[in-house]
């Protein structure tokens, strides 16, 4: 008889039960899904964005469907930071998962702010910067795309937490790879590999663009295989823990993150129409590991076995 | 009541004809006490184009002896609801809810009852619940063409059994009054026609048009309202209805039914 795998991983400093997380923006503040899903299983959740006030977020149309993935420009609608500490986190201390805070900014020093904030709350056990959304006019994006800001804003942030930080990198900026080495140089514990690609759908009969923004952010299966190759290149490169993000479906999915080189995975869009999807993942990983006769999930971080290079 | 995601089976799929079509499936029980208004998620393909659930009214709901079964009143447009009308019977579909917030039942008649083409859907379960509890409506129901009131003549016996009737209007005047069906309730409201409140789902400029008419009236409303929509429980963030506030207000949570004059149309 096979022993049960052991699913358990470890990100830095972070542990984790297992490794499928929900991604930022798709399992809202957690408690949405009580009542679809089993919220104890998960390795973890990661929040809403949320800023130090509440945001009113985007016009609609606000979400527009494509082929194996879905545009967005919600705009960081959000509660703000005060009003999760208050409402949100203490419904979330009855489950076990691993609650990760996602954190957005306008200012540059907004993102201090918030890891203080934040910073006292045994219930939250890391936090996530957003640098990444290309959904908003100011902030956020411009700390992600330009190296030397970014390793500044998250040296501020390692000032103000103690907490394991998390830094979500763009697939917009062309440099993931030195994008990431800057989060690393900030004090960054962890790289969550991707935020949305910038992407665009017209409706061809109206011609209007489907987002009231025009441009929005592609999630979904469409955008796997960008999502894999920079895990692959930030994991090999940069040397800190990655978190896989980007079209997480399938069990299949998952082993490809792993194999790249990701620790763990934070499921996105496949929460929209299957709210269960992530933790069917995790019962999904542990056959799988039996059927591959893997021990534990953490033997696969890594094990891709690259063309071109040893490969025994 | 908690909404609940299942697996439903296909008992049925009938044109009117196409391309409106009602879906009949097998429900969880919980769908007895659905409220008209309230929405389904459903999974039209399982595969990636669409890649989401599409959202739609319940219809109509029924206990038979061997179930719950609802009906989905719907209209191809694009390639879910192609793939919606095209299944078999003994097909299976993940099915969630019922979500949102439904209409609030009025105590007493007469109200007007007011739908631009498919958005008759909701107002089928309403006409039923108002002919139940014997509180009379008109209905009012507005499309292009005569084929775009589906249904046309459940809803005329709905309303004639609750003492009101069924006003039809067809923008190329084959079929009743001709012009846009808000155009008809005035017509009926300037000839006398007193309505406590009216109850309607449509297209948004068709919706924004009774809002506005029922401003100038000091008329009570309700609407359900279609949105694009990502999720149908409130994480996404995608259906966002400008609420008179100046928030966002959420289709899928504060909606699908708000209240004609809470919404900055």
């Amino acid at each position: 008889m096979t022993a049960a795998p052991d699913l358990a991983v470890r990100l830095g400093p972070l542990a984790l039960p297992n490794p499928i997380l929900t991604a930022s923006g798709c399992f809202g503040y957690g408690l949405e899904f009580a009542e679809l899903a089993d919220l104890e299983r998960l390795g973890g959740i990661v929040t809403k964005g949320l800023s130090l006030v509440p945001l009113a977020g985007n016009p609609p149309p606000r979400v527009g469907e494509t082929r194996g993935g879905m545009l967005n420009s919600i705009g960081l609608q959000n509660i703000g930071v005060e009003r999760f500490l208050a409402d949100v986190l203490p419904g979330l201390g009855r489950f076990p998962a691993r609650v990760i805070v996602n954190l957005f900014g306008y200012e540059f020093d907004d993102y201090a702010r918030l890891a203080e904030r934040v910073d006292p709350h045994a219930g939250i056990a890391a936090v996530e910067l957003n640098v990444s959304c290309p959904n908003v006019k100011k902030g956020g994006i411009e700390f992600g795309h330009d190296p030397e800001l970014l390793e500044r804003l998250v040296a501020s942030v390692r000032r103000a937490t103690g907490k394991p930080i998390a830094v979500k990198l763009s697939p917009n900026s062309g440099a993931p790879v030195a994008l990431a080495e800057a989060a690393k140089a900030g004090g960054a514990d962890i790289l969550s590999a991707i935020n949305t690609v910038l992407g665009m759908a017209i409706d061809p009969w109206t011609r209007r663009p489907r987002l009231a923004t025009n441009r929005g952010g592609l999630s979904g299966p469409a955008i796997k295989p960008i999502a894999v190759r920079i895990v692959f290149d930030v994991a090999r490169k940069v040397g800190l823990p990655v978190i896989g993000v980007g079209g997480v479906e399938t069990v299949d999915d998952v082993v490809e993150f792993l194999l790249a080189g990701a620790s763990a995975v934070q499921v996105g869009t496949a929460l929209f129409r299957d709210p269960r999807a992530a933790e069917r993942l995790v019962d999904a990983l542990a056959a799988r590991l039996v059927e591959i006769g893997v021990a534990r999930a953490a033997d696969l971080v890594g094990a891709v076995r690259p063309w071109g290079e040893a490969t025994t | 009541m908690m909404a609940r995601d299942a697996v439903a089976r296909v008992l049925d799929v009938v044109p009117h004809p196409l391309p409106y079509f009602t879906l009949v499936l097998e429900a969880p029980a919980i769908y007895a006490e659905v409220a008209a208004g309230q929405f389904v998620m459903l999974e039209t393909t399982g595969g990636l184009e669409p890649y989401l659930r599409r959202a739609f009214s319940v219809a109509d709901v029924s206990n038979e002896a061997d179930g719950v079964r609802i009906e989905l009143l719907a209209k191809i447009v694009g390639r879910g609801t192609r793939a919606m009308s095209r299944l078999a019977p003994g097909e299976r579909r993940a099915l969630l809810g019922p979500l949102g917030r439904g209409f609030t039942l009025p105590a007493a008649g007469p109200v007007a009852l007011v739908a631009g083409g498919v958005g008759s859907a909701p107002l089928l379960l309403l006409a039923r619940r108002l002919a139940e509890r014997g509180v009379a409506f008109d209905f009012f129901y507005g499309g292009r063409g005569a084929v775009d009131l589906a249904r046309r003549d459940d809803f005329a016996r709905l309303a004639e059994q609750a003492g009101g009737r069924l006003v039809a209007a067809t923008e190329d005047g084959a079929l009743g009054f001709h012009g846009r069906v808000t155009e008809a309730l005035a017509a009926e409201l300037d000839a006398g026609c007193a309505y406590r409140s009216t109850y309607s789902c449509g297209p948004m400029p068709m919706l924004a048009a009774l809002a506005r008419l029922s401003a100038a009236r000091s008329l009570a409303g309700e609407a359900a309202l279609e949105t694009e929509m990502g999720c149908g429980f409130g994480a996404c963030l995608g259906c966002a209805v400008p609420h008179i506030e100046g928030r966002f207000a959420l289709c899928c949570k504060e909606g699908p039914v708000f209240r004609l004059d809470e919404v900055r149309w």
